[in-house]
């Protein structure tokens, strides 16, 4: 009987290891594109992520049809011509936060892991702010990303239009995840 | 007995939720997303294959700022440019006041037509739908001919309030995947005016579109044209175009060979008076550049 009740609780405790996961459902990522020609902003405020304090895990996914330009040409070349979402329609990130501390209120942190959009995965450390308001997280930062890492054919003539380097900004603010 | 059976459960129960939990964290989040409609987008690159209609509007208040060319050859053997002896032009503006609908109008010059119309978009082609699913888009034209003194003109040339036609389109389109789409537009053409009584005043005609996409930018596209009820005094010819779409960040530019000279949608599919070969003044060479203006821009919230 004792047994049982070790199982019970072994059973309990790796059920309880899931109230260590917390979701994100409106998670907001934006990208500009910044040259003297036009300057290129767009935002996509349906992104989804995990994090899980435990593992120090973090995941995220978005499809690409969810970003918002504010021309409505711009959307349709990014989705038609660039980022070909009807074969790519999303981009991912999984990675690890390093030195995590889930009890402090404010950290900066480093997050190591892999980045995939227009099918390609690049390994990438990204500098976020990690923030825990009465265990409600929430992270946050920016990144620059390089086109040509990601196979995004940019034609000679439209060359000047778009920056080769893309800076990002996300916001992820974390709710109890439950299944 | 019965507390050994209960233990194999709890362990069962046990390798159950730990696999659970060693579960691809991106498989699980890639399960969340919810189960909205998505429409497919860029059935084709312009509101035009390059002579007719698309299935294609724009998106709010976004202004169309085009200017067609049409470039042919005089029979004439004192012909001496490449395909630049004559030159018809149409000037137009097409505007989006809602993503859904559209309006138009043009001037042309070397037949004098001015052109107008309206465009509603009814049905959005689903993506992933396990059902055939279509875009469908509603057209109506109207024309009107400024020339009294065309030899052997159809159109009465003592009123001109007759000088009239008016086209009625349902353009039913599909993407097959992210490079084949096909069209296909039941036409009815409606002309007021006859001079010879042999010929039809109302029209039908079948028209069939396609574009493949073979790049980022460009893609190969055309068209046909077939009447079922062609005018009985003049010869006329089923209107055939291939040509190729390429785009430049708000820049289209649509380069076509085609028998057809004029632009009115009416006037092009019954009136063509060319075949489609390569003899003056049959062939035409086309260069349709469409520029587009965002009056609208979205807010980034």
């Amino acid at each position: 009987m004792n047994k049982t009740l070790l199982l019970l609780l072994f059973f309990l405790g790796s059920f309880a290891a899931k109230e260590n996961q917390f979701i994100a459902r409106q998670g907001q990522i934006s990208f500009f594109s910044y040259t003297s020609v036009e300057n290129i902003e767009a935002k996509n405020n349906q992104v989804l992520s995990f994090l899980d304090i435990d593992k120090k895990e973090i995941a995220i996914s978005m499809l690409m049809r969810a970003f918002v330009f504010k021309k409505d040409l711009m959307y349709e070349h990014f989705n038609e011509s660039y980022i070909e979402s009807d074969i790519f329609p999303k981009a991912s990130f999984l990675g690890k936060i390093i030195d995590f501390n889930p009890l402090e209120e404010e950290q900066t942190k480093m997050v190591f892991g892999k980045l995939t959009i227009h099918g390609i995965s690049k390994e990438v450390e990204i500098k976020s702010t990690i923030k825990n308001t009465n265990g409600n997280y929430s992270i946050s930062g920016d990144f620059e990303v390089m086109v040509k890492d990601f196979d995004i054919k940019i034609p000679p003539v439209l060359a000047s239009n778009i920056a080769k380097s893309i800076s990002i900004k996300f916001n992820f603010k974390y709710q109890p995840y439950e299944d | 007995m019965k507390t050994k059976i209960y233990k194999k459960l709890m362990i069962g129960l046990c390798f159950l939720s730990t696999s659970l939990n060693a579960q691809d964290l991106l498989d699980k989040l890639n399960a969340e997303f919810p189960d909205k409609a998505v429409y497919e987008i860029a059935t084709f690159k312009t509101t035009r294959i390059a002579l007719g209609q698309s299935v294609e509007t724009r998106k709010k208040g976004a202004l169309e700022i085009t200017l067609y060319n049409r470039y042919w050859d005089t029979p004439n053997p004192e012909s001496q440019r490449f395909l630049a002896d004559k030159v018809s032009t149409r000037f137009g503006l097409d505007y989006a006041i809602t993503n859904n609908f559209t309006f138009g109008a043009g001037y042309t010059t070397f037949d004098k037509i001015t052109d107008g119309y309206v465009k509603y978009r009814l049905l959005k082609q689903l993506k992933n739908s396990k059902k055939p699913s279509f875009s469908i888009t509603l057209f109506q034209g109207i024309s009107h001919r400024k020339l009294n003194d065309i030899p052997n003109s159809i159109y009465d040339p003592t009123t001109s309030s007759d000088k009239y036609s008016f086209t009625s389109q349902v353009l039913i389109a599909h993407k097959f995947n992210t490079n084949l789409s096909l069209q296909i537009a039941p036409t009815f053409i409606h002309r007021s005016s006859n001079v010879v009584n042999e010929d039809p005043n109302n029209h039908f005609a079948i028209g069939f579109g396609g574009r493949h996409k073979i790049g980022g930018h460009t893609s190969i596209v055309s068209e046909y044209y077939y009447v079922a009820n062609p005018l009985k005094s003049i010869e006329t010819y089923n209107v055939f175009m291939v040509g190729i779409n390429w785009e430049v960040s708000d820049l289209m530019l649509q380069f076509h060979i085609t028998n057809a000279r004029n632009y009115a949608e009416d006037t092009f599919i019954t009136q063509t008076v060319d075949n489609f070969n390569f003899k003056n003044p049959n062939l035409h060479f086309g260069v349709n550049a469409t520029f587009i203006l965002h009056t609208n821009k979205n807010k980034l919230k």
